[in-house]
């Protein structure tokens, strides 16, 4: 406990600004930053790099293929259920404890993090059809308190799974046959712990989600003091690398998201319940996790793990 | 082509002798809060002999402005005139604009404790913003409207050396050409020249 209250507020002592005294000609809040000072004069004539890039993209890109995400990919999803429909497991039966509390209460963190970031997301991209002003600010602030909190749970949430995430040959296999999600066969597909789609999305948010905390949080303060960084970069340009870089993962996330969300809602009947009480039935272990089923039989484990479901 | 003039800043760096007037004129004539310059002079190559020289920047009121387009909002507005302003009361204080802008020129007020960014600030070219003109709401938002009332911006009206010159780009482009032709230099490319026009 102790921990997470250290690192509720070491969080919030790094988001606190803090109020400049105004030099008579320059602006920047940050005293060591240069936003406003010789480089950003340096950097005019070379503008037409990031500038113009992001002005493009801004212009051509960002609406629609965020547009095409929140429609798409859902549709996708509807189609697949018509058409193949969810996979419903005996939830009777015995039933293994896989997720220990505190990995839930980890998860869960991370997830309200998210069910406050990607909203809130859209509501910048799409600001003007809801108006924008004081509405969208305060949804700006949510989007930070929704970093917040996933950044809370960020770094335990990779170190608990790491290990059961590391890339495995039967994996290949998984993708190959699409993890069985385009047949209405109930048959063994090749998983341990985890399956190649969970673990691409593991590995989507290990990486990805570090570059957005990182690139969100260069944005937030924009008049940070770059010396440390010691690279030549113009810091102006630092941040239009930054924004381009947010809103990209921004898409893949946000498509992967919502594919977690379908699966664990609506592919699979039930699944959701393996993060609420930490239980998987054996039906669904034998099934879609069958490498792992076979491991906790053999190392005869399996009685150990019932025992924490009972 | 447009058929009507379009309004710009200059700042001949050969004159401008780093005296900030432009600067305090500016933050004194809006009454613009602690941590914002809507003008900035900036010295480059300091003490670096026949290199060094001082600009000062504001927003230059681009033809096409980047921050125009890049705006989730759409809170940007070009005037007839080429004056880009924008409605305070739309901005939700994304920051696109600056990223958008060549020239660093808006600016978020930060609130004290956890630095969170207000609204967008920049320079209006003293003509004020969308509230109607000479109300109260207009002179807290954007500022004095020394358009609306036939006066030069603030700015340019302090310069003491004339280095800041503003008007219909033709006769700016005409006052520089006759300076450069005068100093028998040959023709430079003014700082920033390209971007904005
Ligand atoms: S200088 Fe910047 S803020 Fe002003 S019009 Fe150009 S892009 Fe917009
Ligand atoms: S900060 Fe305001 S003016 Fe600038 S792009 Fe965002 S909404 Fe538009």
């Amino acid at each position: 406990m102790k921990k997470i209250y250290f690192l509720l507020f070491s969080s919030l002592t790094i988001f606190a600004g803090e109020v400049p005294l105004a030099s008579p000609n320059l602006a920047p809040t940050h005293p060591g930053s240069q936003l406003y000072k010789e480089e950003m004069i340096e950097a005019i004539p070379f503008w037409n790099k990031f500038g113009e890039l992001f002005v493009y993209v801004q212009t051509h890109y960002t609406k629609p293929l965020f547009l095409a995400i929140l429609i798409g990919v859902p549709l996708a999803f509807a189609f697949h259920y018509f058409v193949w429909g969810p996979k419903k497991f005996s939830h009777k039966g015995r039933k293994f404890l896989i997720f220990p509390k505190w990995q839930r209460i980890v998860h869960w963190i991370a997830a309200l993090g998210f069910i406050f970031l990607v909203p809130t997301g859209f509501l910048i991209i799409y600001a003007k059809y809801f108006g924008g002003g004081e509405p969208i600010r305060f949804a700006r602030t949510i989007h930070d308190i929704g970093a917040i909190l996933f950044a809370i749970a960020f770094i335990p949430m990779m170190l608990m799974w790491f290990k059961d995430m590391l890339p495995k040959s039967w994996d290949l296999k998984w993708l190959g046959m699409l993890g069985g999600y385009l047949s209405k066969e109930k048959k063994e597909i090749p998983a341990h712990k985890f399956n190649a789609g969970q673990k691409m999305w593991y590995w989507t948010i290990f990486f990805g989600g570090a570059l957005m905390l990182l690139t969100g949080f260069l944005l937030y303060i924009q008049t940070f003091d770059k010396s440390l960084l010691n690279v030549k970069i113009f810091q102006i340009d630092i941040l239009r690398i930054a924004i381009l870089t947010h809103l990209a993962l921004a898409l893949i996330i946000v498509a992967l998201f919502f594919t977690h969300l379908y699966m664990s809602l609506f592919a699979i009947k039930g699944a959701v319940d393996s993060m609420i009480s930490g239980c998987k039935s054996e039906d669904e272990l034998k099934h879609l996790h069958s490498i792992f089923y076979k491991d906790i039989i053999n190392k005869k484990i399996d009685k150990k793990l019932e025992e924490g479901c009972k | 082509m447009y058929n009507y003039a379009r309004m710009k800043f200059y700042c001949d760096t050969e004159r401008c002798i780093e005296c900030f007037g432009c600067v305090i004129a500016c933050d004194e004539a809006h009454e613009l809060p602690l941590g914002i310059a809507r003008r900035k002079v900036v010295t480059l190559n300091d003490g670096i002999e026949g290199k060094e020289f001082s600009v000062s920047v504001a927003c230059m009121h681009c033809t096409d402005a980047p921050c125009e387009q890049v705006c989730p909002v759409d809170c940007f507005y070009i005037r007839e005139d080429g004056i880009v302003l924008h409605d305070k009361d739309k901005c939700i204080g994304c920051g696109y604009c600056l990223y958008a802008c060549p020239f660093g020129a808006p600016q978020f007020p930060k609130d004290g404790a956890f630095g969170i960014r207000g609204v967008m600030d920049k320079c209006t070219m003293c003509a004020g913003g969308p509230e109607p003109t000479f109300s109260i709401e207009e002179r807290e938002k954007y500022g004095q409207n020394r358009i609306a009332e036939g006066k030069v911006p603030m700015c340019a009206a302090t310069c003491s050396t004339n280095a800041l010159l503003v008007g219909d780009a033709e006769s700016v482009s005409k006052i520089y050409r006759e300076r450069v032709a005068a100093r028998g230099k040959g023709v430079q490319t003014p700082y920033g020249w390209k971007e904005a026009y």
